[in-house]
Formats: C-alpha cells, sequence, structure tokens
C-alpha cells in the first residue's frame, strides 16, 4: 500500500475511553486520554503496571480483542480516524505504517521459519517486492540492527539466537517496511542490563535515522529519559501529566508524578539519611477507583470536598511547552519544598562474623547422553572461588547480569546443592556439603530465602496464614497450634498486613502484598541470614520503596545478614553496606558501596553502571556499550572471563588477558578487583556517573 | 390393547410443526454454507460484501429461530407427555412420565446452581458457560438415572422374561399383564424378551458405578508413581516410564482376552494386580497424612490410623475377598474388569501428572518448601499436586467417557461382566446379531453411551473453558 503523505501530527489520541466487558461488569481500562505524537518525534508512556499504558498501544493497534471496545474519543492516525477504517484498510496499515514491538522477543517471532524468511515477509506483503528484492532489504536490516555475521542469522531459526539477538531481529522486523510509527511495549523488560542499554542504543540511533516517530511504553523512568522527547504519566487508566522530559523532570506539577520520583533510588538517596518514600495505599482496582481525582486518596496535598468532589481535567501549565495536569491545586502547591523530613534511622554498626565463605567451587557435570550415562562430560563451572564474608546486620548486594552463577551461590548457601569445593561457615561450622535433608532445624531457619517472582513465591492453593503457619511448624515454633496461630498473626503485624489477610488466597492479594508475606514466611524461624534473590524487581516502582524499606526495617531490628541479589544497581546503591559484582561465575569486584561506586571499577562494573538509565536530568553519564552477550558457561573464554567484552584488553601488555585468569588485588580498604590492569591506570580510571551542578 | 405409537394424542398436532421446524433448520444451514463459500470466493469483488454480509445476517436469524423453535418443541413432547392424561400419551410421554424423578431432580439441581453461582467457584462458573452446562445436564440425567433406577424402570431388567415379548417394536402392550404389572415394553423386547427401556435405566447403574470408580483407582495409581517420577527424575523416572510406555504399547484388547482366560484367572493373576493396584490409594492416603503431619504426631497418628483401618478393611474385601464383617466384596467377573480398566488407564494419567510435575516443581513455592527443609512426599502432594487439580480434575471427566466406552467394548466382547448382566456393552453385544431387523434392542443402549460419553466431553470441555478465564 503506498504511503501518504500528511504533514499534521503523526498520531493524535484524543479522549480516548476504553473498556472492557466481563461477564459482571463493565471494566474501564482507559479514561479521557489524550496524546499526540509529531513525526519524528519519541513519545514516553509512563504508568505502573494495571494503568492501561500497553491497552492504549493495543487500542492503537486496532486489536482489542472479543471483550474490549472503544467506548469514546478517536484514534486519528496521520490525520484519519482508525476507529472508521475497515479490516482491509487497517491489515495494510499494521506492519507497514504502524509497527509494535512487544515485551518478550521470542513471542514475537514465530520459532518455526528462519529468521530471513519472517523479514521478508514484510515488504514482499505489503509492498510486493519480489523475493530477491526483499532478501537484499532484510540483509541491509540485519546489518543496521548490528547484528554479526547477517547471512548466518538470516539463515537460523529464533531459537538459535540470545534474547538480545531476538530483539534486535523483532526491531529489525519492525523497521523493514519503514513505518511512520513505531510502538514499543516495554522492549528490554525482559533483558539484560548491559543487553537493555544496547538495544535503546540502537532503537534510538535507527528512530533518528529513518525519521520514525515513536510511542515507547515502560515503567522506567530512566530509560524514557534516555530515549524519548517528550513524556505522558498514566495513573489508574488516565494521563495525570504530560510534557517536555525536561518539563516533567524538573519541574513537575501533578503529585503523582512527584511522588513516583521520591520513591526511585536516585543517586544521592540514602537508606539512613534520605530514605525514599513509598507512597501510601494501594492502587485502585478499575472497578473501584474513587470519585473526583484518581490519586486523591494516596495523594499528600488532597482537599476533601474539592479533590472528590468533580471530575478533574488536564490543565495546561503556563510557561512550558505544551505541558499539562491532571491536578486541581497545582498552582497553589509549592513544588520546591523538599519531602517532609523523615525519621532519621542509625547506621547500624555491623556484628561480628556469621556468614564466612572460602574459596567455594561448584562445577555442574553435563553428561553428553543422558540414557545411557557414557559419552564426554562436559563441565559448567558455576561458582569459581568464590570469598567473602558477611557479618551481623549487615547488607551485602552480589550484583550480576544472568549467567553469572548468583542463583547457584544461592542453592549452594541454603543446601539445595553441595558446593564442589571450597568451605562455607555458618558460626565457624562448615556446611558447604551438608544437603538441606540433613541440616538440623536450627541451621535451616537461621538460612531463609524471599523469592524473586511475587506470583510465584506463595502456592495459590493454600491460603496465606496456612503457609506461614506451616512454614512454624516445620520450624518448631509453637507448642501447640494456638501458639502458632498468634505467632502467625504476629508475623504479619510485622510486615504491616491486616490480620485479616490470614484467612485469604493468594491471588486476592497484590504483588507487594504477596512479596510481604514471602518476607513474613522467611522469618517466621528468627533467621538470621536472608538470602533475597532480587526481591523487588518484578513489583511496580511504588510498591518496590515500601517493600525494600520494609526488608532494611526488620533488618535493623533483628540484626539479620542480608543478601540482597540483585541486577539493578540503583537499589543496590540504596540500600547495600557492601557490593560484590559476579560475572560468570567469578567475583569481579568487591568492596563497600562508595568503593564500588567511584572509581577504580573493574571494567564490567563501570560497563553495568553506565548501562543502568537513571531517571534524573542532573546526572552525565559516559556511555559505554557492551557488544556481544554474556558467553555460556559451559564453554567459558580462557583467561579473564570478561575479556571478550572488555573495552580496556588493548591496555595490557601481551596476551595476559586471554591466557591468565587475573588475581584479586586489593586496591585500597579493602576494595577487591580481579583485573590485570596496572594499578597506577585504575588510578586514573574517571567515574561513570556525575552529578552536574543544580 | 394397541401398541402405542411414538407421541400419542399430540402427534397428530406437533408432528407436522417440528417437521416444518426441522426442514427451515436444515435449508438455512445449507443457506449460509453457501453464502459463506461465496463470499471465499467473491474476495475480487468489493462491491457484493454489504449485500452478502446483510443475507448471512438474515440466514443466521432463521437458523437461531429455527432451532429454537425444534427445541421447543421437543419440551413441549416431553411435558405434555407428562401432563397428558394416561390414555393419550404415546412412548415419548410415558418415557418421560417414568423420568420424572430424574426431571425434578435435575430441575432442583439447576436452580440452586443457578442462584448461588457466584459462591461455589469453579463450579459455579460452569453455569456461565453454555456447553458446560448442556454436557452438565447431560451427564446428571444419567447419574440421576442411575441413582432411581429402581423407581424407573417398568420392569426386572434381568429377571422378568415374559413370554410373547420376543423382538417386539417399541410400545408394544403385554399380552395378558398380571396386576400391578406396567402394561407394555415401552422401548420393545430383546431376543431374550426382556424390556429394553429398564435394561437401559439398570444398566446406566451399572457403568456410572464401575466407570468412575475404576477411572478414580486409575487416577491414585496414576498420581502416586506420576508425582514422584516427576518431581524425583532420574532412574526412577527413566524406569517407570519405561513401563508406562510398555503397558501403553500392548494392545489393550488382547490384554483383556488374556485376562479374562480362565486359565490365566486360575493362575490368580487378575487377583494379583487387584491386590497391588488396590493398595495405592491406601498407601497414598498413608503418605498425605504423615508429610502434612509429622510434625503434629498426635493428629499424624490419629488421620494414619483412620486410613489403615478403613483402607485396609476396604482392601481386605475388595481385593482379597476376605472382609473379616464380610459385607465388603466384590463378584470376581467385575474385578477383573476393573483391574483391567485401571491397568491400561493409569499409564496415560502417570504421564499427564508427570508432566504437569515437571512444570510445577520449577516454581518458586516449591523452591521455598525446599529451602524450609520439607520433606520431598509434602513437597509432591501439598505444594505440587494442589496446583495440578484444574488439568486433572478436565482429564478425569475426559478418562469417566474414554473408561465408559471402554466397558462398553468389555461388555461388547462378553468379557468380565456376566452375560445378562444390564449392562450397556452386553446389551449391545446380545442385539447384534438381529440388528437389521430389529433394531432396537442394541439402538438403545448404544445411543445412551454416546449421550453419556457427550455429556461427559463437553462437561470437560466447559469445565477447561472456564478454568482458563479470569
Amino acid at each position: 500500500m503506498a504511503k501518504w503523505q500528511y504533514d499534521g501530527p503523526v498520531l493524535e489520541i484524543d479522549r480516548l475511553s476504553i473498556s472492557f466487558f466481563t461477564r459482571l461488569r463493565e471494566i474501564p481500562a482507559v479514561m479521557d486520554f489524550s496524546v499526540t505524537v509529531q513525526p519524528g518525534e519519541a513519545v514516553g508512556l509512563v504508568g505502573e503496571s494495571g494503568c492501561g499504558k500497553s491497552t492504549v498501544a493495543l487500542g492503537v493497534m486496532q486489536d482489542l480483542g472479543v471483550n474490549g471496545r472503544i467506548v469514546g474519543g478517536t484514534i486519528r492516525f496521520k490525520g484519519r480516524d482508525l476507529g472508521a477504517m475497515s479490516e482491509t484498510e487497517l491489515r495494510g496499515l499494521r506492519g507497514s505504517e504502524i509497527a509494535m514491538i512487544y515485551q518478550e522477543p521470542m513471542a514475537s517471532l514465530n520459532p518455526a521459519m528462519r529468521v530471513g524468511r519472517q523479514l521478508m515477509e514484510v515488504p514482499m506483503i505489503h509492498e510486493g517486492l519480489s523475493a530477491k528484492a526483499a532478501y537484499d532489504r532484510a540483509l541491509a536490516m540485519v546489518e543496521d540492527v548490528k547484528l554479526p555475521d547477517p547471512k548466518r542469522i538470516l539463515n537460523s531459526y529464533p531459537h538459535q539466537l540470545s534474547g538480545g539477538q531476538q530483539q534486535r531481529i523483532v526491531i529489525a522486523m519492525a523497521l523493514m517496511s519503514k513505518p511512520s510509527l513505531l510502538i514499543l511495549d516495554e522492549p528490554t523488560t525482559a533483558l539484560d542490563v548491559t543487553v537493555e542499554a544496547a538495544v535503546v542504543a540502537l532503537v534510538k540511533e535507527l528512530g533518528r535515522k529513518y525519521g520514525t516517530s515513536m510511542l515507547f511504553i515502560s515503567h522506567n523512568l530512566g530509560l524514557v529519559l534516555e530515549t524519548c522527547d517528550r513524556i505522558c504519566v498514566m495513573y489508574s487508566g488516565e494521563a495525570v501529566e504530560r510534557g517536555s522530559i525536561g518539563d516533567v523532570f524538573d519541574e513537575m506539577r501533578h503529585p503523582y508524578t512527584q511522588a513516583l520520583f521520591r520513591s526511585i533510588p536516585l543517586p544521592g538517596a540514602d537508606k539512613n539519611a534520605r530514605p525514599l518514600v513509598a507512597i501510601p495505599g494501594n492502587f485502585p482496582l478499575p472497578h473501584e477507583r474513587p470519585p473526583g481525582c484518581n490519586f486523591g486518596p494516596r495523594c499528600d496535598y488532597f482537599e476533601a470536598g474539592r479533590c472528590d468532589a468533580q471530575d478533574v481535567r488536564m490543565t495546561p501549565v503556563h510557561g512550558n511547552d505544551r505541558h499539562e495536569t491532571r491536578c486541581l491545586k497545582f498552582r497553589e502547591i509549592d513544588w520546591s519544598a523538599p519531602p517532609a523530613p523523615p525519621a532519621r534511622s542509625e547506621t547500624a554498626e555491623p556484628g561480628p562474623v556469621v556468614l564466612k565463605m572460602e574459596q567455594l567451587r561448584k562445577y555442574y557435570e553435563v553428561a553428553a547422553s543422558k540414557i545411557f550415562g557414557g559419552g564426554a562430560k562436559r563441565v559448567v563451572k558455576a561458582n569459581e572461588t568464590l570469598s567473602f564474608e558477611a557479618r551481623e546486620g549487615e547488607t551485602l548486594a552480589i550484583v550480576g547480569e544472568s549467567g553469572c552463577g548468583k542463583s547457584t551461590f544461592a542453592k549452594v548457601l541454603m543446601g539445595l546443592e553441595t558446593a564442589t569445593g571450597g568451605t562455607i561457615l555458618l558460626d565457624g561450622q562448615e556446611i558447604q556439603d551438608i544437603p538441606i535433608q540433613k541440616r538440623d532445624t536450627r541451621t535451616v531457619s537461621d538460612i531463609q530465602m524471599v523469592f524473586q517472582n511475587p506470583f510465584d513465591t506463595l502456592n495459590p492453593a493454600m491460603s496465606v496464614g496456612r503457609q506461614i503457619m506451616r512454614a512454624l511448624e516445620v520450624f518448631g515454633v509453637g507448642g501447640t497450634e494456638a501458639a502458632r496461630r498468634q505467632r502467625m498473626l504476629e508475623l504479619l503485624d510485622l510486615v504491616k498486613l491486616p490480620r485479616e489477610f490470614a484467612g485469604r488466597m493468594p491471588r486476592q492479594l497484590s504483588g507487594g502484598q504477596k512479596q510481604r508475606v514471602g518476607i513474613a514466611r522467611a522469618f517466621a524461624g528468627g533467621a538470621r541470614i536472608v538470602v533475597a534473590d532480587e526481591p523487588v524487581s518484578a513489583l511496580d516502582v511504588s510498591v518496590q520503596a515500601a517493600v525494600a524499606d520494609l526488608l532494611l526495617e526488620i533488618q535493623r531490628e533483628n540484626r539479620t545478614t542480608l543478601l540482597f541479589i540483585a541486577h539493578d544497581l540503583s537499589i543496590v546503591r540504596y540500600l547495600a553496606d557492601r557490593v560484590m559484582v559476579m560475572y560468570l561465575g567469578h567475583v569481579v569486584e568487591m568492596g563497600t558501596t562508595d568503593q564500588v561506586f567511584s572509581p577504580p571499577y573493574h571494567p564490567y562494573t563501570e560497563a553495568l553502571l553506565s548501562a543502568v538509565p537513571i531517571a534524573d536530568t542532573h546526572v552525565q553519564k559516559q556511555r559505554i556499550v557492551l557488544e556481544g552477550d554474556v558467553p555460556s558457561a559451559i564453554d567459558p573464554p580462557p583467561g579473564c572471563p570478561f575479556q571478550t567484552r572488555c573495552r580496556w584488553k588493548a591496555e595490557v601488555p601481551g596476551a595476559l588477558c586471554e591466557t591468565q585468569v587475573p588475581p584479586i588485588r586489593t586496591v585500597q580498604g579493602g576494595h577487591q578487583i580481579k583485573c590485570h590492569l596496572s594499578e597506577d591506570w585504575l588510578a586514573r580510571m574517571e567515574p561513570v556517573i556525575r552529578i552536574a551542578a543544580e | 390393547m394397541e401398541p402405542l405409537t411414538w407421541t400419542g394424542a399430540i402427534g397428530p398436532y406437533l408432528n407436522p410443526a417440528l417437521g416444518l421446524a426441522v426442514a427451515v433448520l436444515a435449508l438455512s444451514i445449507l443457506t449460509h454454507a453457501g453464502l459463506a463459500i461465496a463470499r471465499l470466493g467473491g474476495v475480487a469483488r468489493p462491491g457484493a460484501g454489504a449485500a452478502g454480509s446483510h443475507a448471512a445476517a438474515a440466514a443466521g436469524r432463521v437458523t437461531r429461530w429455527s432451532l429454537f423453535a425444534v427445541l421447543a418443541l421437543i419440551v413441549i413432547y416431553l411435558v405434555a407427555g407428562i401432563v397428558a392424561p394416561v390414555e393419550a400419551k404415546g412412548i415419548i410421554g410415558r418415557i418421560s412420565t417414568r423420568f420424572l424423578p430424574v426431571w425434578i431432580a435435575l430441575a432442583a439441581t439447576f436452580a440452586l446452581s443457578i442462584a448461588f453461582k457466584r459462591r461455589l467457584g469453579l463450579y459455579g462458573n460452569l453455569f456461565d458457560n453454555r456447553v458446560g452446562m448442556i454436557g452438565f445436564a447431560l451427564v446428571m440425567f444419567w447419574v440421576y438415572s442411575a441413582l432411581f433406577a429402581d423407581v424407573i424402570v417398568t420392569h426386572d431388567p434381568v429377571g422378568d422374561v415374559i413370554s410373547g415379548m420376543k423382538n417386539k417394536a417399541p410400545g408394544t402392550p403385554l399380552r395378558s399383564p398380571g396386576e400391578g404389572v406396567y402394561g407394555y415394553y415401552l422401548l420393545g423386547g430383546d431376543a431374550l424378551a426382556r424390556d429394553v427401556f429398564s435394561r437401559m435405566v439398570a444398566g446406566a447403574r451399572v457403568v456410572l458405578t464401575i466407570a468412575p470408580a475404576a477411572t478414580l483407582f486409575a487416577f491414585m495409581v496414576g498420581i502416586t508413581l506420576g508425582v514422584p517420577a516427576g518431581y524425583l527424575g532420574g532412574r526412577f523416572d527413566t524406569a517407570l516410564s519405561f513401563v508406562a510406555n510398555l503397558v501403553l504399547a500392548f494392545p489393550v484388547i488382547l490384554l483383556f482376552f488374556l485376562l479374562v482366560t480362565p486359565e490365566i484367572i486360575a493362575m490368580g493373576v487378575p487377583k494379583y494386580m487387584a491386590e497391588v493396584l488396590f493398595l495405592f490409594p491406601v498407601v497414598f492416603l498413608v503418605i498425605l497424612w504423615n508429610s502434612r503431619f509429622h510434625t503434629r504426631p498426635m493428629t499424624r497418628n490419629i488421620h494414619v490410623g483412620l486410613t489403615v483401618l478403613i483402607g485396609g478393611w476396604l482392601y481386605l474385601g475388595l481385593a482379597w475377598d476376605a472382609d473379616p464383617l464380610g459385607l465388603v466384596s466384590i463378584p470376581g467377573g467385575v474385578l477383573i474388569v476393573f483391574v483391567s480398566v485401571v491397568f491400561v488407564n493409569s499409564p496415560t494419567v502417570f504421564r499427564i501428572v508427570r508432566g504437569l510435575t515437571l512444570d510445577i516443581r520449577t516454581r518458586d513455592y516449591v523452591a521455598a518448601a525446599q529451602t524450609r527443609g520439607e520433606g520431598a512426599w509434602y513437597i509432591m502432594l501439598w505444594e505440587i499436586l494442589p496446583n495440578a487439580r484444574g488439568p486433572l480434575l478436565v482429564d478425569f471427566c475426559l478418562r469417566i467417557g474414554y473408561t465408559t466406552i471402554l466397558l462398553g467394548t468389555l461388555g461388547f466382547f462378553g468379557l468380565g461382566l456376566p452375560p445378562d448382566s444390564p449392562d450397556w456393552g452386553t446389551s449391545i453385544n446380545a442385539g447384534r446379531g438381529l440388528l437389521q431387523f430389529f433394531p432396537f434392542p442394541p439402538l438403545v443402549p448404544a445411543v445412551a453411551i454416546m449421550s453419556l460419553v457427550l455429556g461427559l466431553n463437553l462437561l470437560a470441555d466447559g469445565l477447561r473453558e472456564e478454568s482458563l478465564k479470569d
């Protein structure tokens, strides 16, 4: 289909309302939502899960399924109303004029078709190109998305590519017919941080190259800051604030936007001096929205009789460029006032060493043939010479991307696996060879774990109270059923959940609430060491702060040792006392939080720091994009594990990096770095993140 | 007495109406299909779209209304049959009257379920699903028929052999009915002059006792072996999966023939199998209670003790025929049928359960249970199994259907159940010789099997759909 020329905005959404119809009721998902995307502009759509941002994207694609319907407003694409178009016209538009990139790359590609054929389909269907011409275009496109060896890639099936490569193919497919509008729905959520940084840089560059307008949907404010020109903040189905990135980030005029920024760990936040401010209350369910302002019940500036008396409309903020807010009181609020000074808490002094690991190694043997057990065995080195100690009341963060061995480490510590070599000392007792079945109840209840996925951490078939009571039973707490019940209710108090929740089933709880139950369960036996495996990464931004603070509070009271596994460096900087960075089974850097977050860095830490998007316009970052993927642990590179992606490799004389594993060097004050770079070279390293003077 | 007609006195009025409605229905469906084909071929002509879709919409409306009319007429036949005076009733009317307790029970079930459907969980959601409701109605029709069989039957299904009623058409009156004897063979007589209608109703009782019970045992065996195979993996899993494949690869019918061969019975093979298979439910329950309550010895002892006591008593009676109280026993033929059905069904259940376990054991709540030092059996039976219940429930419904067909097949080959048993497979077998001349004796039980299995399949479909929603 020929592309038509149009001078106005590429996409105009005007007062759009979308509802889903279930057998019980109508559920309004999006209400009175307007946004305009100009040619060549990138607009970010930000909000927590359930706020309706993905529904807007599906509405633009006119793909709401059987239950969804547009109940008001219009969506105009290049001046034409998408709602008035026939199926045939829409089919011509989708994939050619409007393209969409989804979160899960594997789910967007057809696993039974070679990548090349899938790419070629796009121009062949939409432009009637010959197979030869389409192949050439596909080849050029794959080169554009910077994949190595494009011919081999075109000839492979999706499962033969890594997650990052798959997402690049999806991007290539979306750009195949040079669409005017690209919708990206959380395109990097499923990827590792360093891969995410590379993909985001690519999307930005290609968008500029082809002049594509973008609608970028994300929950990550930092990512939106890096990619977009304008931003639209959504809350509970409505746009609450809209404007240019600069205006909204620095001069926000809606209490929700402000609360959102105060709840994310920006550089400068500190768990003792400047703790995060969680947004009180819960996100309202679509059918339980309050009258008037949706954010009213959770807002600090709420005024009864005014905020809940009338529908609130978008009002322009004067003096800024197309900056609007959905707040009645924005002229009266003192936006520059700092948040109420929170109760400062004492910096906890770490106590004696409770856990000590020395030269811990964990290898897996993978047999080539499973049935007969013969054949060559290959060794996966999941953990390589891990040494560290953790003190009472201390938070040690373990940072690394998927495949770095942090989960294996947790399994060995918990006793689900036994170590191949080295020692784990708990209170001076060796436990590395004792599987969990043989550990005594005391040891088991001493080391407990909080899991990542809130939707998976509780057994969906058992009530919340029962699950906590089961843990109490197993740990031998309380002599009678009644005593355990009392203790269970106290644990619910501890994690700040109402006692009625004891009788609820897990599906009746929100993600943050489930995570709280998971924490209560972990502390049931009076745990002294808690391994928290990304406990907040799957939660919404506003809930993350509350859950993280809860963990810290319980830690402070019980002087628990917290081993915090994470890939999100912002939250690590906020709550960790010491940090350990892992790459491919090796500890590449370890030190106090300040030491790790300032130079000298290990080259991997440097790249990791640069990759993490920070939602602060004052922060200037050095841009370091790592090429390629994390190598497989079955076939690790010789010498330094990071040598395949390291950008400073040339600075080391000879082939040292390729041949020898670097020694652990103590730089200063217990700061350890595993690198061949010379000491004075390390001393000359520049900081990755600088905070510009205000 | 005159033989009965199918519809009785209301026939002359309703039959033409029914004929008309059916004809319209058939015509409109044909038109619909024709239009759809025309539309597929006519993509190239853009102008024809609107006119075509109008016609299609009209045809769709006619189809809906005529279908509604047909269904309404069928209901009128049944209702009118009940309320009409005795002499005006046809065969349908009389059958409908006999089934009166079933109708009342069905109506009560549906009325109560629909009234409280929001509070009944998955079972309540079933009543939002048309397909599921139809399936549930068909299944419950046969369940209530089996329950009320004693009231519904007109004659003794096995003992009443009335002279002169051999191979008679439906609605034939008895020559000299005695006092208090029902005057007609409603669905005719079979080759041994027994009442086909009564045998159908009594057959429901036989089928609906054996099929669900056998399926339940097959599930017990499949679960007790499948969950550990999936959870523990390794050699144990390899060996069990191999045995399961072996059983599945063995021709079922041949297996049945082997099991009923007198020499094999004399060797005691079916008895040994029963001794092993019937042990599974008891073992399953003991492990279930022990893993749950081992931290509370008193509660554990009560639960395990009761299970061993009751389970052991039933086990002695069923498997060894050695009930000390003399209450529980199972006839030899039925035992063989039971054992064979359990034996061929459990490997399939095993594989389903194993697959579900492989999926669920990767969840975090399983890891959480492991990290607090729970035993393997607790994790398998209390963390994994309850979360596999959805797919298992659907499969249970489907499997009762397969088992019903399997029972029919067994009966058809004359295996297991005694030759005069009223179950549907045996009846079909008895009637098949004269099928060409007297179709009713085998046709009636065949339709009964079909409707029950259809109902179970629809019910499973409905449950699956509803459990996926929300």
